[in-house]
């Protein structure tokens, strides 16, 4: 059977089945300008800005043959008028023309633009969105250079709350009802609706009530125009003086693809990045909470505690207690306790000091809120690496357990992981021990540590994660350290202040670098003043190292990793490695 | 506050829903329901509709905000809705609409204190032949209206009695049959 044929702007392409005609075109790489179409929701056409010229050619009954003109092209019928590719679903034979080849395909998009506009206020330079806004580009683009509509403009409500988390101006919404069909099919709460007619249409929820979707963020990302806003990152910062870095959430264990926005080395926001198996466009409003997680109540500067209260210490000062304390207590009174909220790499890091000095393998409790999952985006596991631990072969221990082990101990090495805050432990269980905690942020748990050492998050190292379907997925630096360098670091990228800023511009400072460093590096300096022959360099190095020691994750790097989306890793093969 | 359907309206609501395959599409004849019952569909009305439904607040809303016809809020027992749209404005619908601002003592959009009456300014009702005309709670058209008119209206409004039915000729048809 030949292929199904269809000609676009006087190319022929082939396809198959029947796809729809905007989406194909897109995915050719070729544009068409469009608002209301989102490739993962129903298509209602209502923007009626994807107009194309759409025609079949003319069979003759008798014979089916294509009828021919006088130079042998073939006859073509064109629709009588000019259609929506958004939902036009491609026939065979179909011939297409679009603004690129046809003069009134590109008037139709010109003229819609123009009613689009025509009570759309026009204010970019104080709109969040302009810089990514679909609006602003394609009127850009496509667009009228004037309007012709000399009336007033309908006034519509503005800055309204529609829930704790978003703001509408309804004057600047185009009606898309992109947001509506969110909470209609995506998330499903279906809280908003489009009300009121005509000119006078906004989105809103039903009276009294807030909307309040654990989802509600998203529509802010498909608003095309600026309606939609967050009201926590509003007026934050403009989109350009942005550096976008491709993160994963760590906030819970879906691992939902994301970006991190940062601008002079603090995140300022968290955006859902595409990946069809993971969270497809989406992400939970909690993830993008985690920017805090970040830039706040940093741990800076190691410290020590004497006669309980912590003062800072020196770096080497921290380096000879921990290997002194290691150095003086027996083996089997030290216990090392990882963490489901630290990566695969840390706490492979962990796991080799403790061996390399002779000590238990480390244990780790998971971190579950039974209930809190929605078999959506959001799940019971409240962290993001629990499988990793296990996969490594970490001791997974029972908050019981956790208390007994860590009462019968006398040095404790734990990372990452809020243990007092979480409910696992409390003051009683702590006494005995001399504590070292390495941790990114101050918690009730950094508050019992003799010994504090800061490490690097998710956003200032390169670090690997495997969520709660066995995904094993990673981070990239997205913010520099007091001991990191955005131009020398291969992984991390550049934006325009990051790159042209200088300490004259506004938003460029020295002041948001932490003074920390990713756990291998202080494990591997431990390593070295205790005569242990640990090399861990980076999270690049260190999986190489896992894929050849440990078979369940055998054939993972950061190049499979970055090429595949991700690797989807055996849960079988865990049990066979020790 | 709080409202109720009676065992009536539930059992005229569940015979709306054997006509229609789902129970969505029966969101603006339930809404009747209300109306009827209530006077209005105010948010709290809108609300029991979507409970008894089971359908989402949001779409009820969504719903009753696009039809001028069911009213967001408690009305007059009668509400005049005066056309000043273009046909009406030039046959003199603003006078109508003056006459009766002062005779109820209200504005266009309010209700008089008695919560008799409303009074509303509207857009075309497609009586353009008759103009200028009002119309009564979504009812019945009063056509032709001079100031007398709507007094004897108001009068008979008040009186409890039904604006009574005006029949109107079709002007061709007319022509036709007496040539
Ligand atoms: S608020 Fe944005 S997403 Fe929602 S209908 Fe308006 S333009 Fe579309
Ligand atoms: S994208 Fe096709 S009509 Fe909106």
């Amino acid at each position: 059977m030949t292929m199904s044929e269809v000609f676009i702007d006087g190319k022929r392409y082939e396809f198959e089945g029947q796809p729809q005609l905007l989406q194909f075109i897109l995915d050719l790489g070729l544009e068409v300008p469009f608002f209301c179409y989102h490739p993962s929701m129903t298509a209602p056409a209502n923007c009626r800005q994807c107009m194309v010229k759409v025609g079949s050619p003319v069979k003759d009954r008798e014979t089916g043959e294509y009828e021919l003109d006088d130079e042998g092209n073939r006859v073509i019928r064109w629709f009588p008028k000019l259609q929506t590719s958004c939902n036009t679903v491609i026939a065979d034979g179909m011939v297409v023309q679009t603004q690129e080849s046809d003069e009134l395909v590109q008037r139709a998009q010109k003229d819609t633009l123009e009613f689009i506009l025509a009570n759309h206020p026009l204010d970019c330079p104080i709109c969040d969105q302009a810089g990514e806004c679909p609006l602003q580009i394609q009127t850009y683009k496509y667009g009228p250079e004037g309007s012709r509509f000399e009336v007033k403009k309908v006034h519509k409500p503005k800055h309204v709350q529609l829930g704790p988390r978003v703001t509408l101006d309804a004057e600047r919404c185009i009606n898309c009802t992109r947001c509506v069909r969110f909470t209609d099919e995506i998330s499903k709460s279906h809280q908003l609706t489009i009300v009121e007619r005509g000119d006078k249409n906004y989105p809103v929820t039903a009276p009294g009530r807030s909307f309040d979707d654990p989802y509600s963020l998203n529509t802010v990302d498909i608003c095309p125009v600026g309606a939609l806003t967050s009201t926590d990152f509003r007026f934050k910062a403009r989109v350009w003086e942005m550096n976008q870095t491709p993160s994963i959430d760590i906030t819970n264990g879906k691992g939902c693809n994301i970006d991190l926005w940062t601008r002079d080395n603090l995140v300022l926001r968290i955006t859902p990045r595409f990946h069809p198996e993971v969270n497809d466009y989406w992400m939970p409003d909690a993830g993008r909470e985690a920017y805090q997680l970040f830039n706040e109540n940093r741990v800076s500067h190691p410290a020590q505690k004497l006669e309980s209260e912590q003062v800072s210490a020196s770096w080497n000062h921290a380096l000879e207690t921990l290997a002194e304390q290691l150095e003086q207590t027996d083996r089997k009174d030290v216990l090392f306790i990882g963490s489901p909220h630290a990566s695969v790499e840390e706490n492979f890091a962990l796991m080799q000091l403790a061996n390399l000095t002779g000590a238990k393998t480390p244990v780790f409790t998971p971190h579950v809120e039974e209930g809190s999952g929605d078999g959506f985006l959001l799940s019971d596991d409240q962290a993001p690496n629990a499988e990793g631990c296990r996969l490594l072969g970490l001791e997974e221990v029972s908050p019981k357990q956790m208390q007994t082990k860590v009462s019968e101990a006398r040095l404790i090495v734990a990372l990452n992981d809020n243990l007092f805050g979480r409910g696992v432990l409390d003051a009683t269980h702590a006494k005995n021990a001399f504590w070292v905690v390495f941790a990114s942020n101050h918690t009730e748990t950094t508050q019992m540590a003799d010994l504090l050492i800061p490490i690097t998050t998710a956003a200032e190292h390169a670090a690997s994660y495997v969520n709660v379907d066995s995904r094993i997925q990673r981070t990239f630096p997205a913010k520099e350290t007091k001991y990191s360098n955005r131009r020398l670091s291969m992984e991390m990228s550049e934006g325009r202040l990051d790159r042209f800023g200088t300490s004259f511009d506004n938003w460029v400072t020295e002041d948001h670098k932490i003074d920390c460093v990713p756990f291998w590096d202080f494990a591997t300096q431990a390593g070295e003043r205790l005569g242990l022959n640990l090399h861990l360099i980076d999270g690049r190095q260190i999986m190489d190292q896992i894929a050849t020691m440990n078979p369940a994750f055998e054939g993972v790097s950061y190049v499979t990793m970055d090429e595949q989306g991700g690797i989807v890793l055996a849960k079988e093969s865990m049990a066979k490695s020790k | 506050m709080t409202y109720e359907f009676t065992k009536e309206d539930l059992d005229r609501i569940e015979s709306i829903k054997k006509e229609y395959p789902e129970v969505k599409a029966t969101t603006l004849q339930v809404l009747w329901v209300a109306q009827d019952r209530f006077g209005h569909v105010d948010a709290d009305v809108q609300r029991l509709v979507a409970a008894t439904l089971e359908l989402p607040e949001a779409h009820v809303h969504g719903v009753a905000s696009f039809y001028t016809q069911y009213y967001k809020q408690k009305m007059g027992k009668h509400v005049l809705d005066v056309c000043t749209c273009l046909s009406c404005q030039l046959c003199g619908g603003y006078d109508i609409l003056n006459h009766l601002e002062k005779k109820l003592g209200i504005k266009a959009g309010e209700t008089t204190k008695d919560g008799m009456f409303s009074l509303q300014q509207v857009e075309c009702l497609g009586a353009c032949g008759y103009a200028p005309m009002l119309q009564v709670t979504n009812g019945e058209f009063v056509n032709h209206l001079t100031e007398e008119k709507v007094d004897h209206l108001l009068d008979k409004l008040r009186n409890g009695e039904d604006p009574e039915h005006e029949m109107m000729e079709m002007p061709l048809r007319k022509q036709k049959e007496n040539p």
